[in-house]
């Protein structure tokens, strides 16, 4: 399954990049999350509840973070597992620029599902993922904006 | 062996006896039987992964939940049980033994790494979510193509390439005619990996009994083969198992194997005492019920400017997936397509090469037709290009080809010999039904009308039926017999209890049997009753697959009947002051020849033979009146019908409506006319999904996709036609009855005739359609591609 999107932010580029990085936006802005914690600087630990059709499931897993250029950004890579359930693996590359008064936010994903998620979700995991996604996006820029909005 | 002057109830539509309490839903089918109070439910944890090392099991959290009565891994119960091996003396296999719970590794999403016993199915279910199990993913092997080159994953380490068998095969003067040949065509057939899918699925119930023994419930076609591999793989007895096969919604081959999950109930109802019940789901019967036809065909033929085929040669590749399935291993759909692919045509030069390949998806097994749905297809298939090729119309390319009566007895390249058959008359008979002709003549180049291609499609096929033991040891299977049996009695009261060594999920047997019987015993058919299923009464056989039972069970059920109708004639004419042959037996009466009056009922007959009146029996004539006997029948016996198929394609979707389907078959005698056009209807319909819309997804890391009804596609009513069936009968004389099989016909023809109609409906526009199944996005790819060529012309 593959996920390519961008997304303007009504914030500057420093700002977006201080939020991608922080625990508390992410925390706030991942649809389910119920925990995360950071395991050691590059790598958190994040439970997270999802439903796909017909399968529900708690998803333990880690998000590993490598390629990190300040500012522009990084790769972002994850795993988790929902037992009974199957798991969820993948990676995404995030890229920002400038974009007038505001902040591209560009993205790749790639992500592979197994297990139950597969066998009975695979027709639904597209519309899944993008509105999962949409949903982080929504969440992302209203903090990221608010936060803006502060600072100015 | 003749049938008794009387009865004529052979060939008559008479009611199935089954319906009446199937229709009325008093079937009893496993989820139905009585549950005993200490009842243990059973659940199996899979593996999401398709190739894994298990590194651990945590089954802590579900042993301490309420109501969870134990859990095992594979390790547990691996000193219960040998891995189950399916041994097949055949040149170029390897066995590739499982372990019924996987312990080490697994090799397929699906496989069962671990069990929990609970007092309620829901609470099984519960324990199997809060079981831990750690894997450390590998690599996995799913294409065959992509599985047998060198570096890939291994399914088994000591089978290289992932090659579980090989086949070859070349006649004397192959490469010289072959050479001959002034064209050549070369095509790739591919047909999608599909499944039986049973409306109801697999389940067991097991119970124990005595000190040391179980009566074994289980929705199965072949309870003589599952208490045999029951018996080995536990090592016990065969007489601490009785199965019995209660009502079963659909087999299609899906249940005939010893599967793992039967292994486990049985082996954890011996060791607990306690009775145990598995009914699986939809979606494990999806995952874990043997698949088929995943193939791959290379097919080259070598011809003359006539159309007259000079020679042959295949390359096949079917694939095996993870294990090679109990009883039947992995061979038969490698050895099936690249022997049976000759179909009625004259083929003297033939060479092929086959493999069998490991992947790592769930194992392939014997699914209603094996091989032959798609080696006709390939064959069908290039019978229509030659004929595209030269401009000949494709019948009559078959009829250059076609093996006609004067050619009879037949002997395949490979050896097969057809001893009876209407090849080129059903062919004729089913154009002149659907109007080939006028159809032809009315059908623009473009094949174009109304906004829809139409097209006209054409299989010719045989159908390998009730195959006896030779055939089974020529093929290697040291599990199967292939002989089968009856034991029929007439009872003191008169009426008559015939045991079969078969067993039914839908064929009809209690009502073809009895009808075998009526005629060849001379009884009246409303006292005959037959018993099949289980193995505490039924004798022993090799059960029902393969479109066997009327070949085997037939003979078998004649023999018997015939030896007790001999009785009762020995007996009659010692009563009557007669000579036996003057002495006709007849709708449950024994009388003189032309004196009817002069008459003994079965009752007063089975009253003399079992010393119930002061009648003694003529002298040297043993009690009782009963014959139990085994038949073997010929090697093969070949059943054949011609499918044509009109279709219209819609040029703006893609999508196939089937026209009209005529059916021309000829399975020899015909028992029960309305039975045998049932299992054509049955058989046609799923060649029609197979053909349009089955189809198992697996994605590159053996992930099955498509885990559900919703997704993977099955025929409705809706996608039907109505089937015009007509019969031939050109009774088999190799074998008693003059009986052929008919069980996996339907499917045979109908499969290549809908591929053959829709690539004849899009061959007007340049199209070559060469893969089931024929979804509307890929018809749809080809119509657009062919479109967008044509504007570039």
């Amino acid at each position: 399954m593959q996920l390519n999107n961008e997304h303007h932010l009504e914030a500057s580029r420093a700002k977006v990049w201080e939020a991608l990085n922080d625990l508390e936006t992410l925390k706030a802005s991942i649809p389910g999350c119920e925990q995360m914690e950071r395991i050691d600087e590059r790598t958190l630990r994040a439970v997270v509840k999802s439903r796909v059709g017909p399968v529900s499931a708690r998803f333990t897993g880690t998000v590993a973070f490598s390629d990190i250029e300040p500012m522009c950004g990084y790769t972002i890579t994850f795993k988790g597992e929902g037992g009974m359930a199957g798991f969820a693996s993948g990676n995404a590359r995030v890229d920002l620029s400038d974009d007038g008064d505001g902040t591209l936010l560009r993205y790749e994903s790639k992500a592979q599902v197994g297990g139950k998620l597969a066998q009975i979700g695979s027709r639904l995991i597209d519309s899944v993922a993008s509105k999962t996604a949409s949903e982080f996006f929504q969440r992302f820029a209203a903090v990221v904006s608010q936060d803006q909005a502060k600072a100015d | 062996m003749q049938a008794n002057e009387t009865g004529g109830y052979i060939g008559k539509r008479l009611l199935r006896r089954e319906d009446e309490a199937l229709l009325r839903g008093r079937g009893s089918y496993v989820d139905d039987l009585a549950e005993p109070q200490n009842l243990l439910h059973l659940a199996f944890v899979m593996s999401p992964h398709a190739h894994a090392l298990i590194k651990s099991i945590d089954t802590s959290a579900a042993r301490s939940l309420p109501g969870v009565f134990a859990v095992y891994t594979g390790e547990d119960l691996a000193p219960l049980m040998k891995p189950i091996h399916t041994e097949i003396l055949f040149p170029g296999y390897q066995a590739a033994d499982r372990n019924a719970l996987a312990y080490g590794k697994v090799r397929f999403v699906g496989e069962q790494v671990a069990v929990v016993l609970a007092e309620d199915r829901y609470i099984a279910q519960d324990a199997i979510d809060l079981i831990e199990v750690e894997y450390e993913v590998l690599p996995a092997a799913v294409d065959m193509e992509e599985a047998r080159k060198p570096g890939a994953p291994l399914v088994h380490d000591h089978i290289e390439r992932n090659i579980i068998f090989e086949g070859k095969f070349e006649t004397p003067e192959f490469e010289r005619e072959f050479a001959a040949g002034e064209h050549r065509i070369r095509e790739r057939f591919r047909t999608g990996r599909v499944a039986g899918v049973p409306m109801e699925p697999r389940g067991c119930l097991a119970l124990p009994e005595h000190s040391d023994a179980i009566v074994f419930h289980t929705s199965t076609q072949i309870q003589h083969l599952v208490r045999e591999g029951l018996a080995h793989h536990l090592g016990r007895s065969e007489a601490s198992i009785r199965v019995v096969v209660p009502d079963v919604g659909g087999g299609f081959g899906t249940k005939a194997q010893l599967y793992p999950e039967e292994v486990v109930a049985a082996a954890l109802c011996f060791k607990l005492r306690r009775p145990i019940k598995w009914v699986q789901d939809r979606r494990e019967e999806l995952l874990t019920n043997i698949h088929a036809r995943d193939h791959l065909y290379d097919l080259e033929v070598s011809f003359s400017s006539d159309g007259v085929i000079r020679g042959m040669q295949l390359e096949l590749l079917t694939n095996a997936g993870a294990y090679s399935t109990y009883p039947f291993g992995c061979t038969l759909e490698t050895t099936g397509g690249s022997r049976m692919i000759l179909g009625p045509y004259r083929i003297r030069n033939y060479m092929y090469r086959s493999f069998s390949i490991a992947t790592h998806t769930n194992p392939a097994g014997v699914y209603r037709g094996v091989a032959q749905p798609s080696c006709m297809m390939a064959m069908e298939g290039m019978l229509d290009r030659i004929g595209r090729y030269l401009g000949i119309d494709p019948a009559e390319v078959r009829r250059r080809n076609v093996v006609q009566a004067s050619d009879m007895p037949w002997t395949t390249a490979v050896g097969v010999r057809f001893d009876t058959g209407s090849y080129q008359q059903c062919l004729d008979k089913a154009l002149e039904a659907i109007g080939y002709d006028e159809f032809r003549r009315a059908q623009p180049r473009d094949r174009l009308v109304d906004g829809k291609y139409r097209g006209v499609g054409i299989c010719n096929m045989t159908e390998f039926t009730g195959m006896g033991a030779p055939a089974w040891r020529s093929r290697g299977l040291k599990r199967m017999s292939g002989i089968d049996s009856a034991a029929l009695r007439v009872e003191a009261t008169g009426k008559v209890t015939v045991s079969i060594s078969h067993a039914a999920a839908g064929q009809g047997h209690l009502t073809t049997f009895a009808q075998i019987v009526a005629d060849y015993l001379g009884a009246n058919i409303e006292d005959v009753r037959i018993i099949e299923g289980d193995t505490a009464v039924s004798p022993y056989g090799t059960n029902t697959f393969a479109s066997r039972s009327a070949v085997t069970g037939g003979g078998a059920v004649i023999r018997a009947s015939t030896k007790v109708a001999d009785k009762i004639r020995r007996i009659a004419a010692h009563v009557l002051e007669a000579s036996p042959q003057d002495i006709v037996v007849r709708d449950g009466y024994a009388h003189v020849a032309g004196v009817t009056d002069l008459r003994l009922s079965f009752r007063e007959v089975a009253e003399i033979a079992y010393a119930m009146c002061d009648v003694s029996l003529p002298e040297g004539e043993d009690f009782g009146l009963e014959a139990s006997e085994y038949y073997d029948p010929p090697v093969v016996t070949v059943a054949n019908a011609a499918h044509v198929v009109a279709v219209t394609v819609d040029a703006r979707d893609g999508r196939v409506t089937i026209d009209r389907h005529v059916v021309v078959h000829d399975c020899g005698r015909v028992i029960n006319p309305m039975i045998v056009d049932g299992q054509i209807h049955g058989g046609a319909a799923q060649g029609i999904g197979e053909a349009l819309m089955e189809e198992m997804v697996y994605d590159e890391n053996g992930q099955l996709l498509n885990a559900s009804l919703l997704d993977y596609l099955l025929p409705t009513a809706m996608d039907i036609p109505n089937f015009e069936i007509s019969h031939i009968e050109t009774p088999t004389i190799d074998g008693l009855g003059g009986f052929k099989g008919v069980g996996e016909g339907g499917l045979i023809g109908a499969l290549p005739a809908v591929v053959n109609a829709v690539a004849d409906a899009l061959s007007g526009i340049g199209v070559n359609v060469n893969r089931v199944p024929m979804r509307p996005a890929y018809l749809r790819s080809l119509i657009r591609s062919a479109a967008a060529e044509g504007g570039a012309r």
